[in-house]
């Protein structure tokens, strides 16, 4: 090994190393510090920390490989990760009120969401099936923890073991897959495997492992049919918890998706596009109708994810630039929504019940709160897909690329399934505008009031700055190519 | 014999072997690897067919031995030796602990589990199948790939753990640190959830408090009148 | 010692082969998917079948290590194990901390039953 080896190394990962060893400082602040304002300064300082690893990777870091081709920091790489860094930090900002109010104050909270953080910027840069599967983990035992962190409730633990029991058995279907992906072509890196399926006729064992390959990372972006987990998860985790595995983990599972399949096997794309075009279309139909009759707003949540995250697969099951371009630019507006909602639930506060969750608490809210339901109406259009917001735009791109790629059936599912999709959206924003008023909110906290009105800005005004979003995301898939 | 069959199987192990020479171990090694991978499969299945949870535990261990085993016989000696150190010693011990820490009525747990054992079966025999089908038949006759990674070195010249000492800590650098992130999360995660708050009766150990004690503190010289007792 | 030359004799025809290997694995793995259903109750012996899926899985990495004789095989099996010991210590963890809550250790099925 040679010194440039890993100065080189080092280099492009600084990111992730600001990371790491700003979570074993935090640790130690987090015991030091009084225990009555632990959780508030930790908190402050992990987002400081993530601000401050977003800021290098954009303004100061390089471009390129290492560690032998293990980790590649591409544009690709930078914009999933500036969106799983933006999804954190404000994840984490959300919390400090719910927090407190909730009496889950714990210090080791922010600094398990940075180390899973961390393992997620791992997932993003893997160019290899070994980054690939130590990001993972460290991103998903992070997160059972988290799940979990309410110890003392029974949702919470439940949430956290139904989390570990699913979790831990896709991650071995995922191995398996990629132990026999590894026996079949010699490799564990993207470049080398690819090298290894051109040309040859590809063996059937490489084909199994690609099944069990994407039946695991399916699981992580809690796609048809390995979604079970998603509902009762996000039901039962603290709501802050919920904001973050809404957003955070589904933009780092993504990218991995889309670099596994369009880096290492491309060679086979006929192959894998039929499984992401069955998982696409099974996500769309049963977000869309599951998430009819659901009467609790996290429960909900849960469903519109399954079904954005197979509008996104819409654009993967393209396989061109066009529809890498589409995934990412349908994941960075759906984080945007997603924020912009859950900054809502979080402010759904009562003054002698607490946070209340149920979608019949929303009742008449107009009448009480009128731009909290102005908000959230934004937010419900553009997740349906109304034209102009964001969430038209988003559809738009998938669409398109899959119409260019001639996969004209699974556009027309699509459609039809956000037609359907729409019905629930806008049943919120009946309840809100036209029933019979059952009591207002709390007075909102000032970062909750923050975020929703950055995402409602952001939503309502997509039209007029998507274009330069739009060049970046091109930029950042071409380098995928 | 040990000896013997160690240096049976390096014989084999020659850099630039022919292409499409599969077999791995053959002669006496070739029983020993059917004694030890039918009693993994039989205690493996005993593992999930038990009715106690002890049992069950004890059989995941037997299976982790003879897996050892089944390890030692493809010449990976340091991750044999690894499979008993972490899960015979650790993994399999926690799961002990934790099976008789928690007071649970096992019996009425496995009523109604046969609920699913014909589905279960179901799905496990047509998996099983397919895997068999696909692995252990034709489909592995592919060609090994003309250069692989990282070649292993010829074991006698280098052996298992050295070879593997000699990656892990250069060109594996960086997964390493990942792994030992990844055990601090371990760290944190279970201390986060099951450590409490110091109860009222519980004994610990102050450390600092016991080297600080000296005889005058320690021992406490009484008056004691005869015949009362302290 | 000295008449262990002639059952090596006796046993020559014998050869084991990557298949042999990719065989066994490939039935732990089915035991460790199969008992997951099986015991959909007890989340103790559910662990334990991770365990087995995980065991499987390192087992393919050693044999097609030693098929290709390259050792990354036996580097990511170490991995495996490093992990797997983790997600064990984190399992139970929370397996504790949920029959504290609970009493018991029985999960509900995870099911679309609520929708």
């Amino acid at each position: 090994m040679s010194a440039d080896f890993l100065s080189q190394g080092l280099a492009l990962s600084i990111p992730e190393l600001i990371l790491a060893a700003g979570a074993m400082v935090l640790l130690m602040v987090g015991v030091f510090v009084p225990a009555d304002r632990a959780n508030a300064t930790v908190t402050g300082l992990a987002v400081a920390l993530l601000i401050a690893a977003l800021g290098w990777m954009l303004f100061i870091g390089g471009r390129g490989e290492a560690f032998a081709g293990a980790f590649v920091q591409d544009g690709f790489a930078v914009f999933m990760k500036a969106l799983t860094l933006i999804g954190s930090v404000v994840a984490l900002a959300m919390s400090v009120g719910f927090a407190r109010a909730e009496k889950f104050d714990r210090f080791e909270f922010p600094v398990l969401i940075v180390l899973a953080t961390l393992g997620m910027l791992l997932m993003v840069s893997a160019n290899s099936l070994l980054t690939l599967y130590m990001g993972l983990e460290l991103q998903s035992l992070a997160l059972y923890v988290v799940a979990a962190i309410n110890r003392d409730s029974v949702r919470s633990t439940e949430a956290g073991l139904k989390y570990f029991v699913l979790g831990a058995l896709s991650s071995g279907m995922m191995l398996y897959g990629i132990s026999l992906i590894y026996g079949f072509t010699g490799h564990v890196g993207f470049a080398e495997i690819a090298a290894a399926l051109t040309g040859g006729e590809r063996s059937i064992g490489v084909l199994f492992g690609l099944v069990f390959l994407i039946a695991g990372l399916a699981f992580k972006i809690s796609a048809v049919p390995f979604h079970m987990w998603t509902p009762d998860v996000y039901e039962g985790a603290p709501t802050p918890v919920t904001a973050f595995f809404a957003a955070a983990p589904k933009m780092a599972a993504m990218a991995m998706f889309v670099r596994v399949v369009m880096d290492a096997f491309a060679p086979v794309t006929a192959d894998w596009r039929q499984i992401v075009v069955f998982i696409a279309i099974a996500s769309m139909l049963l977000g869309a109708f599951a998430a009819i009759g659901q009467r609790n707003i996290k429960r909900l949540m849960a469903y519109s994810s399954i079904g954005h995250m197979g509008y996104a697969l819409v654009g993967l099951a393209a396989g061109t630039l066009v529809g890498v371009k589409g995934v990412m630019l349908y994941m960075a507006i759906y984080l945007v929504m997603t924020l912009g909602t859950f900054a809502f639930i979080l402010a759904m506060r009562r003054k002698d019940e607490g946070n209340v969750e149920n979608i019949d608490d929303l009742a008449g809210l107009s009448a009480t709160n009128p731009v909290m339901a102005t908000v959230l109406t934004i937010m419900m259009f553009s997740l349906a897909g109304i034209p102009p917001l964001a969430g038209f735009w988003a559809k738009w791109y998938v669409f398109l690329a899959a119409i260019e790629a001639g996969l004209y059936p699974l556009a027309i599912i699509g459609v039809l399934a956000s037609v359907v999709g729409a019905y629930y959206y806008l049943r919120i924003i009946k309840l809100m505008w036209f029933d019979e008023s059952v009591g207002g909110f709390l007075p909102v906290a000032a970062e909750l009031r923050l975020v929703m009105g950055v995402s409602g800005l952001f939503v309502l005004g997509y039209v007029l700055i998507g274009g330069p979003i739009a060049a970046t995301a091109e930029a950042a898939a071409r380098t995928l190519f | 014999m040990a000896v013997r069959l160690r240096h049976r199987a390096l014989a084999r192990w020659r850099p630039g072997r022919e292409i499409g020479e599969a077999i791995m171990i053959s002669g006496l090694g070739a029983a020993f690897f059917y004694l030890f991978a039918f009693v993994a499969v039989g205690s493996a299945f005993m593992v999930i067919a038990a009715r106690n949870p002890v049992h069950s535990v004890l059989y995941l261990i037997l299976t982790f031995f003879n897996a050892a085993a089944l390890f030692l016989l493809t010449g990976a000696e340091f991750l044999a030796m690894i499979l008993l150190v972490v899960y015979v010693g650790a993994v399999a011990v926690l799961f002990l602990f934790v099976v008789m820490m928690l007071d649970v009525d096992f019996a009425s747990m496995k009523r109604g589990a046969l609920e699913y054992a014909p589905i279960g079966a179901v799905v496990g025999i047509i998996l099983a199948a397919e895997l068999l089908i696909v692995l252990a038949g034709a489909a592995f006759d592919v060609e090994k790939p003309a250069q692989t990674a990282l070649p292993a070195p010829n074991p006698v010249v280098r052996h298992n753990t050295a070879a593997l000492g000699d990656i892990l800590y250069t060109d594996y650098i960086f997964f390493f640190q990942i792994a030992g992130i990844v055990l601090l999360v371990a760290m944190i995660g279970a201390i986060v959830l099951t450590l409490r708050p110091q109860r009222a009766g519980v004994k610990r150990q102050n450390m600092s408090q016991q080297v600080a004690r000296t005889p005058e503190t320690a021992i406490d010289v009484v008056d004691v009148e005869t015949g009362k007792g302290i | 010692m000295s008449s262990t030359s002639r059952p090596a004799r006796e046993f020559d025809h014998m050869t084991i082969t990557i298949s042999h290997y990719l065989t066994v694995s490939a039935l732990l793995f089915v035991i460790g998917v199969f008992g997951i259903f099986l015991n959909r109750k007890n989340v103790i012996v559910i662990l334990m079948s991770v365990e087995l899926i995980l065991l499987a899985v390192n087992l393919n990495f050693v044999a097609f290590s030693a098929h290709l004789e390259d050792l990354v095989g036996q580097v990511f099996a170490l991995f495996v194990l490093t992990v797997a010991a983790a997600e064990a210590a984190i399992g139970l963890a929370i397996l504790v901390v949920f029959y504290r809550n609970r009493g018991s250790i029985a999960v509900e099925d995870v099911s679309m039953m609520k929708g």
